[in-house]
């Protein structure tokens, strides 16, 4: 990593208390440094919860205990009668105070009426073909997009909507897609069917994306994604990262990645585009067939197949595999790309959240880079004799 | 709230300087919920808070006479408000954890929805890890999120550094996030 860590500045750059220099900064930073990105996540998720602090209401009585003190205190001082002008002040005073009551009353019913368009934040939507429509009305040339509202092409339409000002999105033909949420910490889409590709310039985690079998959550990048009618998606990302997430199951895809998602399962294994058909035709069936035969026969199939860059899939399987299925998988990695100190066999084969991360982050310049940095097989055997002739080693001077 | 602390000008405050009640009521009912909330929540008892903000306001319509514009009148009424919650604390010994009891809900509100309630319930975990913190990463959290302060307003009040202002807020919200994981969840925030 070649600038500065930027965690201290991580609560300063949520709250728009950076230079635009050095938000610019901060935000290079984040997408490429792994460990920035944690901190960064850790600290949103802080300012998410404080943001939900309430301001508590006084009780009323307070005033009527405190004015005998006041007048206890003031038996000491000359009290001043009000003038004119200050019952004046007191009067304009009090009807601001009315008028401020009357705005805020206003402001939470509107919040708790769905129709009313102007309270809420929006979207600008530009027209690039056809007549797309923002729920029943069609736009010309432009239109805005206002939480809760569905916009939708037909056949021959699409569209653009700007995201805030952290990148946009194009709609293609025959897609519906509805804003959820936009604010400074989220902003939230949701795609129930057809095409949109996204490009989005802002930290990790900003952007998201809802469709019925999977979250895409944005991690600086730009990528497309599809949902079919019976709500399974496929995602391919173009450049930089998207995390496709259910509940505990996530899948980190990069670019030059796909990857698919089945309604009740969610995000499948990630793999590359360029991997061979053979290998994505057998992980399909890894991932979302029933049957356990056809799936431990698909997994040979992979492994056999498998490419060293393909580390990718094999790390996302570590996870979705048991047993002696595990260790197949954990093997065939090793034999790629041994795991960096630190990182052992059993940690792997049980799981070790530490362990796991460990290793994919030194894995995951190869999925960028091609697999440049990968070593050979015959380095990779070295190595192994030599770590397990030191563990062995280790044990025997062990005190029993 | 803004507009009713815009009203706050200094022609009020020269009338409180010379002991007018019905101006110190006006800046009484301006700021007495901003008070008495980071009271509350300093303290972490609703009672001990009443005595803390009416001694705040006691000493308010006295203190104010010494008040010369050097600095905006807010700053120096929070830097009033920590001090006076930093003596509770002295006093007390220590920062006592919010009691359990201590309900943000006004008695006789309404019943929230159901998506409410999961709020409210968030609400009240966060507030309970708020009381948790230790004082110097509990009161910028406070400035921030009750009163709305920006950075250099925070550390006109607390008497520090920008930058320990920033460095103190990322370690509290780091702490507040860590205490609370099991919230990651949005379905425990009724989403």
């Amino acid at each position: 990593m070649l600038s500065r860590h930027v965690t201290k500045d991580i609560s300063a750059y949520c709250h728009g208390e950076l230079s635009s220099e050095d938000s610019k900064r901060f935000a290079e930073h984040i997408i490429s440094c792994a460990r920035c990105r944690t901190q960064f996540e850790e600290v949103k998720q802080g300012i998410k919860l404080a943001e939900q602090l309430p301001r508590l209401s006084a009780p009323e009585h307070l005033w009527r205990e405190l004015e005998p003190l006041l007048a206890k205190q003031a038996e000491t001082r000359v009290a001043i009668r009000p003038t004119l002008w200050m019952w004046r002040v007191q009067m304009a005073a009090a009807a601001a105070l009315v008028l401020v009551a009357g705005m805020v009353g206003l402001w939470l019913y509107n919040n708790r009426v769905p129709s009313i368009r102007t309270t809420k934040p929006s979207w600008q939507v530009k027209r690039l073909d056809g007549t797309p429509r923002i729920g029943s009305e069609r736009i010309s040339n432009s239109g805005q997009l206002a939480v809760g509202e569905w916009l939708e092409t037909d056949g021959n339409s699409r569209a653009q909507i700007a995201v805030g000002s952290i990148g946009n999105v194009e709609v293609d033909e025959n897609t519906r897609v509805r804003l959820l949420e936009t604010h400074d910490t989220e902003h939230r889409l949701e795609l129930a069917r057809g095409k949109m590709s996204a490009r989005i310039w802002a930290p990790p985690r900003l952007f998201f994306v809802d469709t019925p079998s999977a979250v895409a959550a944005d991690l600086g990048c730009a990528y497309t994604l599809e949902v079919d009618d019976h709500g399974a998606s496929l995602l391919r990302v173009t450049s930089g990262w998207v995390a496709l997430e259910l509940k505990d199951r996530e899948s980190i895809v990069p670019a030059g990645a796909a990857c698919e998602t089945r309604p009740g399962i969610g995000p499948g294994t990630p793999y590359f585009e360029d991997s061979p058909a053979a290998f994505r035709e057998a992980l399909k069936k890894v991932d979302f067939d029933g049957d356990a035969g056809v799936r431990n026969a698909a997994l040979t199939v992979m492994l056999n197949e498998a490419r060293p860059r393909d580390t990718l899939t094999l790390w996302h399987l570590l996870a979705r595999v048991n047993g002696q299925d595990r260790v197949r998988v954990y093997e065939k990695m090793a034999m790629f790309a041994p795991p960096p100190p630190g990182v052992t066999r059993e940690g792997v084969l049980q799981l070790d959240h530490q362990m796991l991360e460990t290793w994919r982050h030194a894995l995951e310049s190869s999925w960028i880079n091609g697999g440049g940095k990968f070593v050979s097989k015959p380095v990779a055997e070295a190595y192994w004799r030599v770590k397990n002739g030191l563990s062995r080693r280790l044990k025997e001077m062990a005190p029993k | 709230m803004v507009m009713a602390e815009q009203l706050i000008d200094g022609r009020i405050i020269e009338a409180c300087q010379q002991g007018d009640r019905s101006a110190f009521q006006l800046l009484f009912e301006t700021y007495k919920d901003k008070v008495f909330s980071i009271a509350v929540y300093s303290s972490g008892d609703r009672e001990v808070a009443e005595d803390v903000t009416q001694q705040i306001f006691l000493k308010l319509f006295t203190a104010i006479r010494q008040f010369r514009g050097d600095s905006e009148f807010t700053t120096w009424l929070y830097r009033l408000v920590v001090n006076a919650c930093r003596d509770e604390q002295r006093r007390r010994r220590r920062w006592l954890p919010l009691s359990e009891t201590v309900s943000m809900s006004n008695p006789g509100e309404k019943k929230p929805q159901e998506k409410q309630y999961a709020r409210l319930e968030v609400a009240e975990a966060v507030r309970a890890a708020i009381g948790e913190l230790k004082p110097k990463f509990r009161l910028p959290i406070l400035l921030k999120y009750i009163e709305g302060l920006s950075y250099d307003e925070i550390a006109g009040v607390m008497g520090c550094s920008k930058g320990t202002v920033a460095s103190r807020l990322n370690r509290g919200h780091s702490q507040l996030a860590r205490r609370l994981s099991h919230l990651n969840n949005p379905s425990a925030w009724g989403e």
